[in-house]
């Protein structure tokens, strides 16, 4: 292949060793595969295949003598509704914390096997997030826990019961000064309910709620300005300026799928006329907000108090501290270009921090939120109705009870506390002075392992539940199968718990509604719920928020105290795939990129280049950290575009009892993290040990060689000139020849792929003129790059986990990855592009010219058609796919996945064998569903009936498909879009997937700024 | 010098050659005949649990198809009815028949029934029945006259090939829907006309390329 000169303009890159032309990244650029992917498995020769290939042909010779006996096994009474072989859909929640995602499941003669977004539910809206898709494989992990036991043996449901009415005559004696409960927090109706009930029955009981990642500072902050027990919902489509202070509000958050879709609709509107919202982002680690944003400053997390207070003198919000700001040039002019932004954007602008900001951050972004006018228009205050508030208060005064012996029987209702507590609290050692200790949990884990009692809990697919959302929108945990393991409920266990009787979820949670819905036609009302999955208009309504007389409290104190140059800074932040570690066990987070880093398995500890440089570390060094006498080894890892100083560690690894999947991946930072400084530890010291450590990080993988992949120009530059983007896209000619980008037969009118010119198609040209021709169109304007589109993939299409040691060799089996460029100065402010990356299904496709036994060929429809059964994995397509979306399995990947995860697997898709390539069909069975569906019922295809998993899941709605011949489809119309754009289109493979190109709307002020820095 | 060998060696190449052509049209002839799907599946008709005789209740007492196979015209499985299909009549007829001890047992201990599968696709061929139905497939067509048979046999290859037979040429093989699950239906004299009629009425467009039954 032809090198070509890149274009001057922006240059991006993947990874640092690509920016620098690292010997050994041209080298991974210039195999035909990468390191590892063409050679043949561990230990074994050329010579050991062919003679295991021999033996195993003649004994499937020998095998194939006799036809296998299939049974069919038909239902004794079927159940009045299930037809079999048709999927049936129902509408649950996943409840997160005190936040709900409302769902609709799919479920196949019985058994769930996706999961959707609900598209009734304000929250979600049909879209789902990274943590919704991959919750199914959660309900068949096979290392949940089984059965109940008591201390170690089993026992059954009833053994429980009895021996917790033996011991609630004691507690009901003293009131339950000996009880102790220990919730995960929650917004549930019936939860809040029992919990009434029980400390009703047993006042003198102690209830506390332990989250190790929550938005605990968020409360506190509000209550501080505002004088009141508030909870903020924020509204980012009616926002026209957007400030996020340490936040990740698209993955993170448990709202993301809602902030989605709002700043997505800001975005749009850039691109169709309107006015585009802009993003002002102020943190010291790459988050996928962060990497959305217009204007971006490095801080490291510690100052972003002084920020805070240099922004509330600026819009002169009364009451703002006094004090230096202590930021450089750039800073400043951010600072004022922001400042006058959010004053003009009165009403439409909103200021948001992190949770992991201290409370004083949260009050003084109260104190502006309210003073600019934007509470009651992009951000709702609500009181919490039905919920429990995380409090690492409660949670410490319990701890002291324990210790002190008061508390004889603890009850840990969900969470992992021995797990993820503070390490200076020991709750471990704490517990343990508990006589009985009841732990209710989906596994035994570390927590489960020290309970006298352990109970199995079910899953929310298994489980009768109700749960509020941030709008406060009441939803219905509706199960969709019986608890596999006969788990119970928090429901259940609360219910016994608190009145002593052994009631069914179901009725628990019917009992509630009874008064939510009243009596009257209760069963139609209740029906109607459970149709919809939620309670329409049920949002609690916002109550008018005013600032307190000292809404600045401590910021002054927390900015002087954090102004100056504080030594290393460790920040904490959950993981983006196993959240606080309760997801470890699941394959599909485990091996998901990060967005940011791209690592996989793994939490290295993220530096900046320059703090790499000054500590002489590189990628992979194990570097030490200390804070407050409690040290961590972990290797290193570096990230352009972080704040110099600042060590962000990832919480969620090294987890000791969590199953197969998830054990001994990765490191406790748990073992780091302090109840002093739980998010940001300041004063930290890191070293380097000389030791080194393997990470697997996909940023280099699929690397294309040296052309403008994602395209990107600001929204002034694109009203003055809408097809921007086609100039910045190398012309699918060169060298004089005048073949411009035209229209060809029967395309309809809208595309813009190149003609091949005269003698170069090695082929006949096909002509795609009758039918539908399928076609994608990715807006990287709007993508937040927040991953839901891969694991839906995974979901969806059975697409197998290989494991760390295969992700290293690149080996990974994503259909669709998402592809994070960096572009600008690597030590200063590196800004981020993200590009998902599915099979572009060429018309003119190279891998189909060289398959030597027609395996990958075309339909008339313009798919690009991987015959499974044909291959015989030569991975001649592979080597030849200039965007290397195809992916081979080197293992029999699913030979060994037990029964019981073959129960998530989608049976309308083939489970593919080792020696087979596999890659994106774009949904090849939903297509061929819809088309049959469409015959049956002889009613033509709408555009929008034929949904790809990616398009389903997306919160920004940045992926459309659909017919582009029908020129009234919404794909056709993008395609059409002046933004639109081909990859590589100068190779002529005519892509059927194709990308419009992303807007920036910088300030005029600091335009300069980002030339400078881009 | 003496002449070694025979005369007739001079002509070995020749009976080399004649014999090599005679065995190589044999062993590929062979295999083309015996290795086929013709010839290994069509034909295949193992004992069930119970000897359920479709020539008796559908050609004598002329049971519909659908009576339970009743999924077939809404899922892409025609679907072997339970247990309580069965049930429905055998709770009053033939009661005691040491026969139907196999289902009287299943209805009474909940025990699924185990039938075998007769007419078995790969794995990877994602085959459709209510598609086939809506287009006017007749159950002849591919399953054979059923109402004749004792025991279920497989009378066609159901190979690609036999599948893409009819995909290419889809006429003569529909029929009016009514007619689908009709064993005894005979296309008309002028059967291009009905095909004609058929196609016009409601065109099919089978699909002939992979991705039309490989997912």
């Amino acid at each position: 292949m032809k090198t070509h000169e890149v274009k001057p303009g922006r240059e991006y890159w993947r990874s640092l060793r690509q920016k620098e032309q690292d010997p050994a990244f041209l080298e991974v650029l210039h195999r035909e595969f990468p390191e590892g992917a063409s050679e043949p498995p561990d230990g074994m020769t050329r010579r050991d295949i062919l003679t295991l290939l021999g033996a195993s042909i003649s004994l499937a010779g020998l095998a194939a003598c006799r036809r296998p006996v299939h049974h069919i096994v038909p239902f004794v009474d079927p159940p009045e509704t299930v037809i079999p072989g048709v999927p049936k859909h129902y509408a649950t929640t996943m409840p997160f914390g005190r936040s709900a995602c409302g769902l609709v499941v799919e479920s196949h003669e019985g058994h769930p096997t996706k999961i959707e977004g609900n598209p009734r539910h304000p929250g979600s809206q049909g879209a789902s997030s990274v943590r919704a898709q991959a919750a199914i494989l959660n309900l068949y992990d096979p290392d949940r826990g089984q059965s109940l036991l008591q201390g170690g043996s089993v026992k059954k449901w009833p053994d429980f019961v009895a021996a917790w009415k033996e011991l609630e005559k004691g507690h009901l004696a003293d009131g339950g000064a000996g009880l102790a409960i220990l919730s995960e927090s929650f917004a549930s109706p019936t939860l809040a309910r029992l919990r009434s009930v029980l400390l009703n029955r047993f006042p003198r009981a102690t209830w506390a709620v332990w989250e190790p990642v929550s938005d605990e500072n968020v409360l506190a902050g509000l209550k501080e300005a505002t004088g009141r027990d508030l909870e903020p919902q924020y509204d980012l489509g009616r926002a026209r300026v957007i400030l996020s202070l340490d936040a990740d509000l698209f993955l993170l958050d448990p709202e993301s799928i809602r902030h989605g879709r709002g700043f997505a609709a800001g975005r749009r509107a850039g691109s169709t006329g309107g006015v585009m919202n802009r993003l002002y982002s102020v943190e010291a680690a790459y988050s996928v907000t962060g990497s959305m944003a217009d204007h971006r400053l490095r801080l490291p997390a510690s100052r972003i108090a002084g920020f805070v207070a240099a922004l509330a003198r600026a819009v002169a919000v009364p009451g703002a501290p006094p004090g230096a700001d202590g930021l450089d040039e750039r800073g400043r002019k951010f600072l004022n270009a922001l400042a006058s932004d959010l004053k003009e954007a009165r009403g439409a602008g909103l200021v948001v921090a992190g949770p992991r900001q201290p409370a004083a951050v949260h009050a003084a972004v109260a104190a502006l939120n309210i003073a600019l006018g934007n509470a009651g228009t992009t951000v709702f205050y609500r009181d919490p109705v039905h919920a429990a508030l995380p409090s690492s208060a409660s949670f410490a005064a319990l701890k002291q009870k324990l210790d002190a012996g008061a508390v004889t029987t603890l009850v840990v209702l969900g969470g992992n506390p021995v797990y993820d507590a503070p390490a200076d609290l020991k709750f471990g050692e704490a517990m343990a002075k508990a006589k009985e200790r009841i732990v209710v949990g989906d596994r035994v884990d570390e927590t489960g392992a020290a309970a006298t009692w352990f109970i199995h809990r079910a899953h929310f697919l298994e489980a009768w539940g109700d749960a509020r959302d941030a709008s406060g929108t009441l939803s219905i945990v509706q199960p969709l199968i019986l608890p596999l393991y006969d788990g119970k409920s928090d429901v259940e266990v609360l219910a016994l718990l608190g009145s002593g009787a052994d009631t069914p979820g179901y009725d628990v949670v019917r009992l509630t509604w009874k008064s939510i819905l009243g009596e009257a036609d209760f069963d139609k009302k209740w029906n109607r719920v459970l149709h919809d999955g939620l309670l329409p208009d049920s949002g609690a309504a916002p109550v008018a928020a005013s600032a307190s007389a000292r809404p600045f409290g401590d910021l002054e104190t927390l900015a002087a105290a954090n102004g100056g140059d504080n030594g290393m800074e460790i920040v904490f932040q959950p993981s983006n795939a196993v959240h606080d570690g309760r997801f470890a066990n699941n394959g599909w987070l485990q091996e998901l990129p990060d967005p940011i880093t791209k690592i996989t398995w793994d939490n290295p500890a993220l530096l900046s280049p320059k703090t790499a440089k000054s500590l002489g570390v590189a990628n992979e060094d194990i570097v030490r950290l200390e804070h407050d006498g409690r040290t961590l080894e972990l290797p290193a890892f570096i990230v352009p575009g972080q704040a110099d100083g600042t060590v962000v560690v990832t919480l969620g690894y090294g987890r000791r009892n969590v199953g197969r999947v998830g054990r001994d991946v990765g490191f406790d930072a748990y073992r780091l993290r302090g109840s002093t400084a739980p998010w940001i530890a300041t004063g930290a010291h890191v070293s380097r040990t000389g030791k080194q450590a393997m990470l697997a990080s996909t940023q280099e993988h699929g690397s294309m060689e040296g052309h403008p992949l994602v395209l990107e120009g600001t929204v002034e530059e694109f009203r003055r000139k809408p097809d921007f983007a086609q100039e910045l896209a190398e012309a699918p000619h060169e060298e004089g020849e005048a073949t411009p980008a035209g229209h060809e037969g029967g395309h309809g009118e809208s595309e813009k792929r190149g003609v091949t010119p005269p003698g170069l198609a090695l082929f006949p040209e096909k002509s795609y003129d009758k039918g539908p021709q399928w076609g994608m169109t990715i807006d990287l304007n709007t993508c937040v790059g927040c991953n839901a589109c891969v694991v839906a993939c995974q979901s969806e299409n059975n697409v197998p986990v290989v494991g760390k040691d295969q992700v290293r060799r690149s080996r990974e089996m994503h259909w669709l990855r998402l592809d994070r460029y960096f572009t600008g100065d690597p030590e200063g402010d590196a800004q981020v592009v993200v590009q998902p990356l599915p099979c572009m299904q060429c018309e003119n496709a190279p891998c189909e010219q060289v398959c030597p036994v027609a395996a990958t060929v075309h339909d008339s429809e313009g798919l690009n058609v991987m015959v499974y059964n044909r291959c015989i994995g030569t991975r001649y397509c592979s080597n030849n796919c200039p965007y290397k979306v195809r992916h081979f399995n080197f293992y029999n990947f699913t030979k060994d996945t037990p029964e019981i995860v073959k129960l998530a697997q989608n049976p309308d898709v083939t489970v593919r064998a080792r020696g087979v390539m596999e890659k994106c069909t774009y949904c090849t069975q939903r297509i061929n569903e819809a088309k049959i569906d469409a015959k049956v019922s002889g009613l033509p295809l709408q555009d929008g009936d034929i949904k790809t998993a990616c398009q389903q899941s997306c919160p920004a709605d940045a992926i459309t498909f659909g017919n582009l011949r029908d020129g009234n489809s919404k794909v056709a119309k993008e395609a059409a879009s002046p933004r639109n754009y081909s990859l590589l289109a100068e190779l002529y493979t005519r892509p059927r997937t194709t990308y419009l190109a992303k807007l920036r709307n910088p300030h005029p002020d600091l335009a300069a700024v980002v030339e400078e820095h881009g | 010098m003496a002449q070694i060998l025979p005369p007739w060696i001079n002509r070995l190449p020749l009976f080399a050659a004649v014999g090599g052509l005679v065995a190589t049209v044999a062993v590929v002839g062979g295999i083309w005949y015996w290795g086929s799907p013709k010839f290994t599946d069509a034909g295949y008709r193992p004992i069930q649990p119970v000897p359920y005789s479709h020539r008796l209740h559908v050609g004598e007492m002329g049971l519909d198809c659908r009576y339970c196979h009743a999924s077939v015209e809404v899922s892409p499985v025609a679907n072997v009815p339970p247990t309580a299909v069965c049930m429905n009549c055998h709770k009053l007829v033939k009661r005691d028949s040491p026969l139907l001890e196999p289902i009287r047992s299943s209805a009474a201990s909940g025990h699924p029934m185990q039938w075998v599968r007769v007419h078995k696709l790969p794995d990877y061929v994602y085959f459709n029945h209510k598609v086939h139905i809506a287009a006017g497939v007749g159950c002849v067509s591919c399953h054979g006259r059923i109402d004749e048979m004792d025991v279920v046999t497989q009378m066609q290859p159901l190979s690609m090939s036999w599948c893409l037979d009819c995909h290419r040429n889809a006429g003569p093989n529909r029929r009016p829907v009514s007619e689908v699950t009709n064993m005894k239906w005979t296309p008309p004299k002028d059967a291009k006309a009905l095909a004609a009629k058929l196609e016009q009425e409601r065109p099919v467009h089978p699909p002939t390329e992979c991705s039309g039954c490989h997912r």
